[in-house]
């Protein structure tokens, strides 16, 4: 991507089924990243490429359809009083760098092992990271059902990262609390390498704001859609300065993606806290579960495992499936609970 | 500026002075109406409405006068003609209640109608529900109030033949609901019209627009540029869409509820060490 590009890259027509599809995924990514603060743009970019978009051209649009749904999902949530500002631009600035570390070390990779290789390196962090963290948080939005109070108080962690007085001091106003630079800047600089290698940054974020700095679970989620418009917002300009975004593409999926990204952030003035990290764990752990079915492919192609063709290429289209129904899974759960709460919110007034 | 607030207090003395003997006993603590006014004479209706509605359900009326602009830089020329008003203004509705029996208190405040009516509504005084006057938003006094408040309607010929209601709790086939419904349908369509255009301007012109929106370099502003009318134009366009469909945020959060009073415990007091001098005895048996 840090050089010129030499070859004409094809764009491709739109037809009725292409706008459809990518209106939908739209939709649904923007109701996920409204609610939990990213995510969506994993299904999007596989998606416009099984369309007939090349691979850049797709990374460059869904590079720029996420930073204008990150800032219209964060101007709403602001206005709900979940944003912290200074926060998301502290994180923001430091993620970009993570972003150019991220795409350094992929560049590498490339150099090494070829494009297998990287896409192999790609899946691997996938799984790991999305098991890994997935599953904590999994564990801890179901301890927090359990749990009768709904005191979210942040990690032993968090506090204590939070007592240690280390040059220069940060104090978070709507997260409330206060924190050392030094450890908002690893958090950062591993959610933009995420975000360069998956392009979800949010999976490490969003938890990395719960249990290291230790905000809450809506603060969070808010706060990261700050985080993606400042990556978004740069990255475009990268991309765009190389000719490689596709309005077209970007306007249509941003066209959807508007609505849902409104009705997830409203969706978080409802439902509890746990449901956010509930929500975000049963994503991730089902996208983890698709990347494994897409291990095969590179491995084939590394030659360390050598599979049928017609069994790795159906295991490709069934990783590809279950990626669409963790949004699907997402989207309802979000919905089924924003409509349920509404419901009960009528019941209780008409009673009172 | 001091002296001016002062003058502008012991007026607001005066004013309560007049109305004092008609004063209820605090003690009772008997239910109150607050009807609130930016202006400085209340409206009539506002009055009259205030006035009936308490006789008939036997409470007193609580009339405050906001000051919003109290330090508005033309040397204290508007606060002397806003106090100056209030007298006024607080004579007329004595009056009023005077005809119905209906007890009146006046107070002079200053600041945002929201801290007022939220302190108000603190402070130890029953108040069931809240009227206002003319010139102040519904949400402003609603969002900081922890009671009802209904903003007394007047038509052209003078009288009050509406009175709406807000419950910061309901939502439903109420006035207020319905006018704000339209409110955001109308933004709806606008920003929707809005968006429209640009998406047709766009696509209708795909091939230069990917000419030269594909051309990098400079040109990398234009895309950018084009996704932040997007997000102006569609954003609001979709924010007012789920508004006019009804679905908004919980008005849990977005109200602010009004924190329990702290407890107040009597302090324990200690007992106070004796110091007086004592006289002891040596008793040798």
């Amino acid at each position: 991507m840090h050089g010129p590009i030499s070859e004409v890259i094809q764009f491709i027509d739109l037809n009725v089924y292409t706008i459809t599809f990518l209106f939908l995924v739209g939709f649904i990514g923007g109701l996920v990243s409204g609610f939990i603060g990213s995510g969506g743009a994993f299904v999007l970019t596989p998606g416009m490429m099984s369309l007939g978009v090349p691979g850049t051209v797709a990374v460059a649009s869904n590079m720029c359809h996420k930073f204008p749904k990150a800032l219209v999902g964060a101007i709403k949530r602001y206005k709900y009083g979940q944003v912290d500002i200074k926060l998301g631009l502290i994180m923001g600035l430091f993620a970009e760098i993570g972003v150019q570390v991220g795409i350094m070390l992929q560049k590498y990779i490339l150099d090494k092992w070829g494009e297998a290789g990287s896409n192999l390196y790609v899946s691997v962090v996938f799984v790991l990271v999305l098991v890994i963290v997935g599953s904590f948080v999994m564990r801890d939005a179901i301890k927090m059902k359990n749990a009768t109070g709904e005191v979210e108080g942040g990690t032993s962690l968090a506090k204590r990262l939070q007592k240690i007085e280390l040059w220069p001091m940060v104090t978070l106003k709507t997260a409330n609390l206060r924190i050392s630079m030094w450890f908002l800047v690893p958090v950062a600089l591993a959610t933009g390498m995420l975000a360069a290698t998956i392009a979800v940054g949010g999976f490490i974020g969003v938890p990395g704001l719960m249990y290291i700095i230790g905000a809450t679970s809506i603060v969070a989620s808010a706060t990261e859609l700050v985080i993606a418009f400042v990556m978004g917002l740069g990255g475009t300009l990268i991309w765009a300065y190389y000719g490689m975004v596709d309005i077209r593409l970007v306007m249509i999926i941003l066209a959807g993606s508007l609505f849902g990204v409104q009705l997830g952030a409203i969706g978080t003035t409802y439902v509890k806290e746990y449901m956010i990290k509930y929500v975000m764990a049963t994503i991730m752990l089902i996208v983890a579960v698709s990347r494994f079915f897409a291990l095969p492919k590179y491995l084939n192609q590394l030659q360390l495992i050598s599979w049928n063709d017609t069994v790795v290429g159906l295991m490709t289209k069934t990783s590809f499936a279950i990626m669409c129904l963790a949004l699907l899974v997402g989207a309802s759960i979000i919905l089924s609970s924003l409509f349920k709460a509404r419901r009960l919110e009528k019941m209780a007034t008409l009673n009172a | 500026m001091n002296s001016e607030r002062d003058t502008f207090r012991h007026t607001l003395d005066e004013a309560s002075l007049t109305a004092a003997s008609a004063a209820p006993d605090r003690q009772k603590e008997s239910p109150f109406i607050l009807a609130i006014t930016r202006n400085g004479h209340m409206s009539e209706h506002v009055m009259d409405y205030a006035v009936n509605v308490a006789h008939r359900l036997g409470y007193g009326i609580l009339a405050v006068h906001v000051d919003t602009l109290p330090f508005f830089r033309d040397r204290g020329k508007r606060s002397k003609l806003f106090a100056a008003a209030m007298v006024e203004s607080a004579a007329q509705f004595n009056e009023k209640a005077a005809r119905m029996g209906v007890t009146v208190e006046h107070l002079g405040e200053f600041g945002k109608i929201g801290s007022v009516v939220n302190r108000l509504c603190r402070s130890k005084k029953r108040i069931e529900f809240i009227v206002i006057d003319k010139g102040i938003r519904l949400e402003e006094a609603a969002r900081q109030s922890p009671v009802p408040v209904f903003p007394v309607i007047s038509t052209k010929t003078g009288h009050f033949n509406k009175t709406i209601f807000h419950n910061p709790q309901k939502k439903g086939a109420f006035a207020m609901s319905t006018i704000t419904k339209k409110r955001h349908l109308k933004n709806c369509c606008l920003f929707g019209a809005l968006t429209a255009g640009l998406y047709t301007a766009v696509f209708a012109n795909q091939d230069v627009v990917m000419t030269y929106f594909t051309k990098g370099g400079m040109f990398a502003l234009l895309p950018v540029a084009t996704v932040f009318a997007v997000s102006y134009f569609h954003g609001n366009f979709t924010s007012f869409f789920w508004s006019a469909l009804g679905i908004e945020a919980s008005k849990k959060s977005s109200t602010q509820r009004v924190a329990p009073e702290p407890r107040v415990t009597d302090a324990v007091i200690a007992p106070r060490p004796d110091t007086r001098p004592r006289i002891q005895l040596n008793a040798e048996a």
